[in-house]
């Protein structure tokens, strides 16, 4: 193992931590797998400074390694706000089964092709004609069912849908009255955004005119920071606000009143991501440096709900992810590390 | 089965009322006792109208195009349920469109309910009218849809038997119970189906069913303005043909009813252009010749299929389980818009104690009574700077780089518009930024911290200390320029001391400002100050002068650090008529050192023992 550099892992029965040389923000794990049944993981620095990384890991399932590759590490301008592999592995776009497309997002989205050994620079996407720079993205979601489609979140108000397979537009809304936060695909067509205004859209490009306001946060103006859609039951999607503790359940068919709300965090919330193979299970991450497991039950008990378990990790959580390909596992990233949980 | 005309008579009832729904709990012909959906309409509230353009609808065929797309809706779903690898068939509504009222009614839909059960099954049961008033508050095991009456804000619903089943209305106003007022419904509109079903629907069996087949043929085949003419006709002349005399009224009416059907059928058919819309109703029609069949002993039929489930609702009735009803709720809603999946993760869930990560809330709860952390201003820190400062950052970065374009003439290559060479080009300008950044830290003294921003402010701050220091010696070159016209001094050299001025230190500063105050007292009490300071002075002044071939004068001193020293001394130096080249200073441990060059200026003679002397004497008089 070339573990020549202070980066480091930590192993348990239950778990394994990779160590890294700066603090870790961004996290993806790609849903394929390589020849030797190996995971990617790809983190991305939090330097705030002009060069930031992203590193590729590969996770053994089975040995509970995390092995950095540093001939996959490269340079990214400023933090990756996202980090995402292509959402299922298309063999149109790729030469052989090694190979896996990663999507970065900051000045611009990006996109990478991970191999063997070398990382590529494939294609950078500016939707802006006039300039030769385009506002800068928050986030982004990779259309699972459509993975032609990436839609881009932007402070600049606006979200863009964008054809990666063709490198255009597909479409450019002005999604919000403020800063656009995140995004979340629920069908082929139809996505929803977050904002610093407070709200949930949806909104679906064959009627581009409307949007459909799902929630508002309680307080006006309250910043909505993160979204999930339950890609499991596509009637729920998650939302988190500006210092709060709360995890906000919504139900698209009611909208303004949140079917739950999960008050259980000692501290904000940061993360949150549904459950990849179950429609009633959420994994919620925050400032107490706690990750709860929620199972949504039918009926909420007038105390609120408990969550069904908690993990405590060392100090504050910043990232989330529950992958579909390794839904046994729950990446955290927290400080200078990255911890893979057994579930 | 149900007369032709049953949904308008319905839809006439429920909008006599203004109430929000009206739904008929038919009795399922293959399970008895069972109460089914069998016909509603809707009449509340609608938050996506989708009809297709220019197309004048009344609002008879708006409710009754609506409550029919409810319907087809929710067939879709269950379509969808069926064979969830289909996606959702196209219904001409989905599930957004619809307001909390119709979602209530749509969901109705699934519900069955058996004789005694629920509101329908207690009215059907105790074959009399049920009222209730505060539906969303109400036990859940006398109202089982208490919970998605609330979500829909459904107030009243009122059951109450009909035919062979239960007619259900239902308001989002509170209405207080009226028996009346369901006497008033089935007597002007519902009645007359109840009695017509049993007479003229036995005669016009055969008739219905082969006008039901000759709708079939021609939907798809003829245009719409045929049908619209032809079938109206043709059914109302197939149910006249079989009228006995003394109904003729009856007829009429149910005429209007089928012909509206009929009617209805077409703009629908117009809408979603024929072929999809038409083969429904076609399915439809087809159905009813099964339904139809089984009613010839109808009115036994009911009767005793009532009588069964009346006994059968004694002992059925304490059966009733809040919790499956909330059961059912669950499923409908799992199953409508998405196939049902219960949860995979149970397994993991199960063994979780051995392997996972997790532990049980449970065994967290002493922690979990600990108040949430308030601490606003640090919260989610990393997210925030993610969100809020990356963007900041880019932003900034393109200001740099708009503004270095523009510096260089807005000249851009062709690879400069290619992002990755916008990556290189930047981080050479970044790299440039930096040491740019290095060199001005290096020019600033006082810089207290190495980030940029604080040796941009660092350098504002010194400039403003210089800039001030300037106006200063502005103002005391005033003054020794009105000194040097009496004394004949050479003027440029104040200029040139404030050349070398700041390699002082910052006492050397302060001295500077108090220049002013020092001198006040000076002239105030001349001796007293003097006396006091010659003492101890003498001593300490230290005073070492060079002169050589070439009329260069190098002057050395050391005294100790007074307020106005240093000016006293160029004072003295001015006064000797020296033309100097540099002057350093520098203060260490309370004394000041300075370091003078200078030149004799032309015929000016002066020896080194008047230079010491001259400089001892203002050293010791400051």
């Amino acid at each position: 193992m070339d573990n020549t550099s202070q980066e480091s892992q930590l192993q348990s029965e239950n778990s394994s931590t990779y160590e890294s040389t700066y603090p870790l923000y961004a996290m993806a794990i790609s849903s394929s797998s390589t020849s030797s049944n190996l995971q990617r993981i790809a983190v991305g620095s939090f330097i705030e400074e002009y060069t930031n990384r992203v590193d590729i890991l590969s996770f053994n399932a089975e040995t509970l390694t995390l092995r950095p590759n540093p001939s996959l590490s490269f340079d990214h301008p400023y933090p990756p706000t996202k980090l995402m592999f292509h959402p299922s592995t298309p063999s149109s776009l790729l030469r052989h089964s090694a190979v896996d497309l990663l999507a970065t997002s900051g000045d611009y989205l990006r996109l990478w092709e991970v191999r063997e050994s070398s990382v590529e620079a494939l294609s950078l996407f500016n939707n802006s004609k006039t300039s030769e720079f385009c506002a800068p993205l928050t986030s982004f979601d990779w259309n699972d069912i459509d993975p032609k489609r990436i839609g881009t979140s932007s402070i600049d108000t606006t979200c863009t849908i964008w054809d990666i397979e063709k490198g255009v537009v597909e479409t450019q809304l002005i999604a919000h009255d403020k800063e656009v936060y995140d995004i979340a695909w629920g069908e082929a067509r139809v996505f929803s955004s977050v904002s610093a205004d407070g709200s949930v859209r949806i909104f679906d490009l064959r009627d581009k005119e409307h949007s459909t306001i799902i929630y508002e946060s309680p307080q006006p103006d309250t910043p909505l920071l993160r979204l999930a859609w339950n890609k499991q039951d596509l009637r729920y999607m998650a939302t988190i606000l500006m210092d709060s503790n709360k995890v906000v359940i919504l139900d698209i068919r009611s909208p303004t009143m949140p079917v739950a709300e999960l008050e259980r965090h000692r501290g904000s919330v940061s993360a949150i991501a549904w459950a990849p193979q179950s429609s009633r299970h959420i994994c919620s991450a925050g400032d107490d440096a706690q990750a709860l497991i929620w199972e949504l039950p039918t009926v909420a008990g007038p105390n609120g709900i408990d969550p069904m378990s908690v993990y405590s990790a060392g100090c504050e959580i910043n990232q989330l992810q529950w992958s579909a390909t390794q839904p046994d596992w729950i990446a955290i990233a927290f400080a200078n590390k990255m911890q893979l949980l057994r579930v | 089965m149900l007369p032709e005309n049953f949904k308008e008579q319905l839809a006439l009832a429920v909008r006599s009322i203004q109430w929000s729904y009206a739904i008929f709990w038919s009795t399922s012909s293959t399970q008895p006792g069972v109460l089914s959906w069998g016909e509603g309409y809707y009449n509340g509230d609608i938050k996506t109208r989708k009809t297709s353009q220019g197309v004048e609808l009344n609002p008879d065929q708006i409710g009754l195009q609506r409550s029919e797309q409810l319907r087809e809706l929710f067939k879709s779903l269950k379509a969808a349920e069926a064979s969830p690898q289909t996606k959702k068939p196209s219904a001409a509504l989905s599930p957004e469109d619809l307001t909390d009222t119709e979602w209530y009614y749509l969901v109705c839909m699934s519900f069955v309910f058996n004789t005694g059960q629920g509101l329908p099954g207690k009215a059907l049961a105790k074959a009399e009218p049920i009222w209730l008033c505060d539906a969303p508050s109400s036990d859940c095991r006398v109202f089982s849809r208490c919970l998605l009456a609330k979500s829909a804000s459904i107030q009243t619903v009122v059951c109450f038997p009909f035919i062979n089943g239960v007619i259900e209305l239902g308001t989002t106003d509170h209405v207080s119970e009226d028996l009346s007022l369901i006497q008033q419904i089935r007597t002007s509109y519902l009645d007359i189906l109840d009695f017509g079903v049993h007479n003229i629907y036995g005669a016009t069996l055969s008739e219905d069913v082969a006008c039901a087949s000759f709708n079939v043929k021609q939907a798809p085949e003829v245009g719409g303005a045929l049908i619209n003419t032809t079938s109206p006709n043709n059914s109302s002349n197939a149910f006249q043909a079989n009228q006995t005399p003394d109904e003729t009224f009856m007829a009429e009416r149910i005429n209007n009813g089928t012909s509206q059907i009929q009617t209805w059928q077409v703009m629908d058919d117009e809408l979603s252009n024929g072929v999809h819309n038409s083969s429904d109703c076609v399915s439809q029609t087809l159905q009813s010749p099964e339904k139809i069949a089984s009613l010839p002993k109808g009115d036994n039929l009911t009767d005793n299929s009532a009588k069964d489930l009346e006994k059968g609702s004694n002992s059925k009735m304490t059966l009733v389980d809040p919790r499956s009803d909330d059961w059912h709720y669950q499923m409908v809603l799992s199953t409508l818009l998405k196939s049902s999946d219960q949860l995979f993760m149970g397994m993991h869930f199960q063994n979780f104690h051995q392997e996972s990560s997790f532990v049980s809330w449970k065994n967290a709860g002493p922690v979990s009574s600990q108040r949430p952390r308030t601490d606003g201003g640090t919260s989610q820190t990393l997210l925030k700077k993610i969100l809020f400062e990356v963007p900041r950052m880019h932003l900034d970065g393109i200001l740099e780089c708009q503004e270095e374009n523009e510096y260089k003439e807005g000249v851009r290559t062709e690879a400069e518009e290619n992002g990755m060479n916008h990556v290189l080009s930047e981080r050479r300008r970044r790299a440039k930024l930096n040491e740019r950044f290095l060199t001005l830290r290096s020019m600033v003294p006082s810089i207290t911290k190495d980030d940029k921003v604080s040796i941009l402010d660092d350098a504002i701050e010194y400039l403003r200390k210089l800039e001030k220091r300037i106006k200063e010696l502005e103002v005391h070159k005033d003054l020794t320029d009105r000194e040097a016209r009496t004394k004949r001094s050479p003027q440029d050299m104040v200029e040139r001391t404030s050349d070398n001025y700041f390699n002082k230190t910052d006492n050397g500063k302060k001295s500077m400002s108090k220049k002013r105050k020092s001198r006040d007292m000076d002239e105030k009490s001349p001796e007293t100050n003097s006396e006091s300071l010659l003492k101890g002075s003498c001593t300490n002044n230290d005073v070492d002068v060079n002169i050589n071939e070439n009329n260069e004068v190098e002057v050395e001193m050391k005294c100790p650090s007074k307020a106005g020293m240093f000016l006293k001394i160029m004072e003295g130096v001015s006064s000797l008529g020296l033309n100097l080249h540099s002057v350093q200073s520098r203060e260490v441990d309370g004394n000041l050192y300075v370091t003078l060059k200078s030149k004799l200026a032309g015929s000016t003679i002066v020896s080194v023992k008047r230079i010491k002397q001259t400089l001892q004497n203002v050293a010791s008089k400051c």
